[in-house]
């Protein structure tokens, strides 16, 4: 269990003379073994607040709380994966699953061990030797997956993980993480920008609003699982398209009260 | 999985539709051959016109007298202790500017308040003169090896400070974000993903800094010297023996080449998703 307590960051803009209201006093819990969406538009403070939960920024004011331990830094149990992938160029995808391990301390037969079973289940056993430039954008995202998973987390974080691939290869990839997803469950806390990709994917979305950052709707998504069988009938039942027009509604009015760009 | 197929990076062999020997010309050997053309005109006429008498020997030599003279050098073993003595000062002094610059520039390439407080020493540094330190040196630490290795230290040792700097402030801070949400400590961040990131610049620093470290050589052994081939160069120049200047100078030249070579494939080994080039 997640618990967001009353968290309200503030980034120093690039002057230096005034503040960013990024979140402001944003409460919620998550269940283990929920998929939670966070959706909104661009600065509405959600990828923050997935840091903020991981350790990577500590909140100006509330707390985060893991299974009632109170969040100081990253640790074992959240592994993100990130939008750029963030890969280390002069490491081959196995060097690059490995590195969270290495870190870690974790002997080199039981990081060999786990690089290749976490390889395998995002279906890269063949491509373990190549480099990241060697590999395309799907694949790369892949590696980052199995790096965060070979973490062994209990929760799983991810910033936008599918922002930056091609619409035909975010589709697949959705679908594979619904599979991978259905073998444990983990707890997974999702930032997007897809109204269609968060329906799909979740249990529950969030919405999140802007200036300031804050949530503005928390709706629970009842469609059937597993959702990789047949995903096409999910994306066309009256459900998925009532959720997405309702959610899409939401957006938009949050989108028009937004100042003119 | 049906992303594979399509997208696998296999290199493909380019097509076939031209033979093997026309594409290692595109390739190669058509630059390879103009180097050769170029080379064998520019000695062909630096001969052709010591021999016709337009050049005077004395002043210009010629390829033939300097290679007549350097293999006379190399048969008699006269040579070696000029090579050993410039390459023990350079190796030294250009070794000592690594092992030192390096880490100092990944410290000022990591805290601001070092770097802020050291940028006017390397600034100055790197903007005078350094050759200008050798009397300085001379009279701190002797005319023996020290000096010299000082004055060459001195000269590519701020070139690796401000590289190895640069290499850092170039690291892609979201790498070090993901270190940092995988649970590296500082040190790990040091040495698993600035250091290997900055390496192309490291690298850059010391093809940079090698050439610094010959120049250095050959001035410091102008001047207080008994061997070197700095000292051999200008003993030789007094005498109006210009083939003897210039063995030393195709020997210095050739040292040159041959460790920027190995420096660039080095970096091509190492870092090959990048290639910085050396300003």
């Amino acid at each position: 269990m997640i618990e967001v307590r009353g968290i309200s960051h503030g980034y120093m803009t690039a002057d230096g003379t005034s503040v960013f209201q990024a979140l402001s006093d944003v409460s919620l819990s998550i269940e283990s073994g929920t998929f939670v969406s966070f959706l909104g538009p661009s600065g509405c403070g959600k990828t923050t607040l997935l840091r903020i939960i991981n350790g990577l920024i500590k909140p100006t004011a509330g707390e985060i709380r893991i299974g009632g331990i109170r969040v100081d830094g990253p640790a074992s149990d959240r592994a993100m994966v990130f939008q750029e992938f963030n890969l280390l160029p002069w490491r081959t995808a196995r060097g690059n699953v490995e590195f969270p391990l290495e870190v870690q301390g974790i002997a080199r037969g039981e990081r060999d061990e786990v690089v290749t079973r976490v390889l395998g289940q995002v279906g890269l056993e063949r491509f373990g030797d190549f480099y990241p430039h060697q590999l395309s954008g799907g694949m790369k995202q892949r590696v980052g997956l199995a790096r965060a998973l070979g973490v062994g987390p209990a929760y799983l974080l991810m910033d936008e993980p599918f922002g930056a691939l091609d619409p035909q290869i975010r589709e697949m990839m959705q679908l594979e993480l619904m599979k991978l997803w259905d073998n444990d469950r983990k707890t997974v806390v999702f930032v997007t920008h897809s109204v269609d990709e968060a329906v799909f994917l979740s249990d529950r979305v969030v919405m999140f609003g802007t200036s300031p950052g804050r949530i503005v709707a928390d709706l629970a998504i009842d469609l059937p699982r597993p959702r990789w069988t047949d995903d096409e009938a999910i994306k066309t039942s009256a459900k998925f398209i009532q959720y997405r027009n309702d959610i899409w509604r939401l957006l938009k009015h949050q989108l028009n009260a937004m100042p003119a760009r | 999985m049906s992303e594979h197929a399509a997208s696998a990076p296999v290199t493909a062999a380019a097509p076939r539709t031209r033979g093997a020997l026309a594409r290692w010309w595109d390739r190669k050997g058509l630059v390879n051959c103009l180097r050769i053309g170029a080379l064998t005109i520019f000695f062909g006429a630096w001969e052709g016109a010591s021999r016709a008498g337009w050049l005077d020997p004395l002043f210009a030599s010629s390829p033939s007298l300097i290679v007549e003279k350097l293999a006379s050098m190399i048969a008699d073993g006269s040579i070696w202790p000029h090579v050993l003595a410039s390459a023990n000062i350079a190796g030294l002094g250009f070794g000592l500017s690594v092992l030192v610059g390096v880490p100092m520039g990944l410290a000022m390439g990591r805290s601001l308040t070092l770097r802020s407080t050291l940028e006017p020493f390397t600034v100055a540094l790197n903007a005078s003169p350094q050759v200008a330190f050798l009397p300085l040196l001379i009279i701190w630490l002797g005319i023996g090896v020290a000096s010299k290795v000082a004055l060459v230290f001195l000269g590519s040792f701020i070139i690796m400070v401000i590289n190895t700097e640069t290499g850092v402030e170039q690291v892609d801070r979201r790498l070090i974000e993901t270190a940092r949400a995988f649970m590296a400590n500082e040190r790990q961040i040091m040495l698993k993903v600035i250091l290997p990131s900055a390496l192309p610049y490291i690298i850059a620093g010391m093809r940079l800094g090698v050439g610094r470290a010959l120049v250095m050589v050959v001035v410091a052994e102008i001047y207080a010297a008994t061997k070197g081939l700095g000292y051999l160069i200008f003993q030789a120049g007094g005498l109006y023996d210009t083939a003897q200047v210039f063995v030393g100078v195709v020997i210095l030249a050739g040292a040159g080449v041959i460790l920027n070579t190995f420096l660039r494939w080095l970096e091509k080994r190492l870092a090959p998703w990048q290639h910085v080039q050396a300003e």
